[in-house]
């Protein structure tokens, strides 16, 4: 019993090593959402308006919705390659409980492709012309918010494995599905601001972020012995 | 019987109290949806049961050439 | 119960009971929706705030509650593919999601005719079901196209399954979340969404007759489609082969 317990660890810990190492290999998949996200901030002000009091309004929104476009762009690699080169069939083989492995696939990968997003936000949040006192409101409910796309957004890309252009089919079915996590995020960057508590907006992200860890990798799991067959 | 009927005349029927163009837009895109999705899977099905019907000729055909050779 | 399952299961079973019951289902949608337009349309009163708006209201309460149950159906219909890998579930989910797209899309259309009238306005963001009923038609098109992306039908089948329960879901969740945010912004908005029901007894029984009308109508069309995919994909057995040399 033991035993298991411990290979079943030592395949999370090593499948959630293997990716980080593929992915700083390929840096590629790193910079280009990333760069996404910069480029898209970047374009509201152009497109709306550069005032200052009018951008305040929007930041908040603006740097949530860029999030959401850039982790859209990143979940496309999530499986691919390992979809490609057969590791994803050794991985439905493995003795191990799915579930944490695809968990641990998934956590690689929000360090990898949410996080740096998470972490630039407070020079964009300053670009908009943000005030800084919902600077820590904003990181906070991207750290909650950012991991629950990931694990939705994986359903939909283990859904999609098999085929060849899906870009536009895992956007159509992932992006509505933001829309509690949009609500929340931007609600309590928005109490701050009112200067009201966001406590109850981020303990119900946390919520809604416990369920998804619990739920998503099942359906993850799911969706990914259906697809590889 | 008649008497609950709320319109004096045809035209105020038309009329629909001067909401015409939203009553009877909601009313004709209702007919639409019902009738779109009644008329198009019976037409569907006849499209089905036709081309099922060829395919078991030529089978059919198809067998019998084979067994006159 | 277990035989009686697999039983319902098999999609000669469901064509030929179906087929018995496609009549009464029919006559009495074509009943209840009559008495429902005619009284709609003719005997209704105007409502003394909305006039003969509230004719308009009939038609989109019944729609739109209707399609309120599309989600779970898609839901059920998941649960049993997944689980007893029972085709015909699947058969009725390919189609309730493509007749769920369509009333989604005629409640939002009724919705903004009738808001067009009652708040000067075609789209009104603060009103949290016409917002939840848009990302419902939004993930009814993405489980549409999922469907019609994946070749191997049975692939697309559990896929659509998984993607119909974790949308279920979902769904009830945006639907709580829009109604929050919408009670937070609701202090900027011009319209208060509590007078939009006329009062009156008429109103609630003519609405009635409509939603049970909607619900036949609803019925009638999945089966006529569902019949349609049973011919499909069992054409190549020999039900299906006497029943065409039959008509």
């Amino acid at each position: 019993m033991s035993a298991k317990q411990t290979t079943t660890s030592a395949a999370f810990l090593a499948t959630l090593k293997r990716d980080l190492l593929i992915a700083i290999k390929k840096k590629n998949d790193i910079v280009n959402p990333f760069m996404f996200f910069i480029i898209v901030v970047s374009l509201f002000p152009i497109g709306i308006s550069p005032e200052s009091d009018r951008l305040r309004e929007i930041a908040a929104g603006v740097i949530w919705i860029s999030v959401l476009l850039a982790s859209m762009l990143s979940m496309d690699n999530l499986y691919r390659s390992d979809y490609e080169d057969g590791s994803l069939e050794q991985l439905l083989l493995s003795p191990h409980p799915l579930f944490f492995l695809v968990l641990a696939k998934n956590i690689s990968h929000w360090l990898v492709s949410g996080l740096p997003v998470v972490l630039v936000s407070p020079l964009l949040a300053y670009m908009l012309n943000l005030p800084a006192q919902a600077y820590g409101t904003l990181i906070l409910t991207l750290l909650l918010g950012t991991p629950i796309m990931s694990l939705i957004g994986s359903i939909a890309v283990a859904l999609t494995v098999g085929l060849g252009s899906r870009g536009l089919i895992l956007a159509v079915i992932t992006l509505p599905m933001s829309v509690p996590v949009l609500i929340f995020g931007t609600l309590a960057v928005q109490s701050t601001l009112n200067s009201l508590s966001p406590l109850g907006y981020l303990s119900l992200m946390l919520v809604m972020l416990s369920v998804a860890i619990s739920l998503a990798p099942l359906a993850s799991a799911a969706a990914l012995r259906i697809s590889v067959n | 019987m008649l008497d609950a009927i709320q319109f004096a005349s045809f035209a105020e029927f038309l009329d629909m109290g001067g909401y015409a163009f939203n009553v009877w837009s909601v009313y004709a895109i209702f007919a639409i949806f019902i009738t779109a999705n009644l008329i198009l899977p019976m037409r569907k099905k006849q499209k089905i049961i036709r081309q099922l019907k060829r395919r078991m000729a030529v089978d059919a055909e198809i067998q019998s050439e084979s067994d006159e050779t | 119960m277990w035989l009686w399952f697999s039983k319902l299961g098999s999609p000669k079973w469901f064509y030929e009971l179906s087929g018995r019951w496609l009549p009464w289902l029919t006559a009495a949608m074509i009943i209840f929706m009559t008495i429902g337009l005619v009284w709609g349309l003719l005997f209704l009163p105007p409502d003394y705030q909305q006039g003969f708006t509230s004719r308009i209201l009939i038609v989109h309460v019944a729609v739109a509650g209707t399609s309120l149950a599309f989600f779970p159906l898609m839901f059920v219909a998941g649960t049993i593919t997944l689980v007893w890998k029972m085709k015909l579930a699947d058969m009725v989910a390919k189609n309730a999601a493509i007749l769920g797209a369509w009333f989604s899309f005629v409640t939002l259309a009724t919705g903004s005719l009738w808001g067009s009238v009652m708040w000067g306005t075609w789209w009104e963001w603060t009103d949290s079901r016409l917002v939840s009923m848009l990302f419902q038609l939004f993930l009814l098109i993405g489980v549409i196209s999922l469907r019609s992306a994946l070749e191997d039908s049975e692939t697309a089948a559990k896929a659509c399954a998984l993607l119909s329960i974790v949308g279920c879901i979902n769904v009830v969740i945006i639907k709580y979340s829009v109604e929050w945010w919408n009670t937070l912004h609701q202090a900027s908005s011009p319209i208060s969404t509590d007078s939009s029901s006329p009062n009156g007894p008429e109103f609630w029984i003519a609405t009635l007759i409509m939603i049970v009308a909607v619900y036949l109508f609803l019925s009638v069309s999945l089966i006529l489609a569902t019949r349609n995919e049973i011919l499909e994909r069992e054409r190549r057995s020999q039900w299906v082969r006497d029943l065409v040399l039959k008509s």
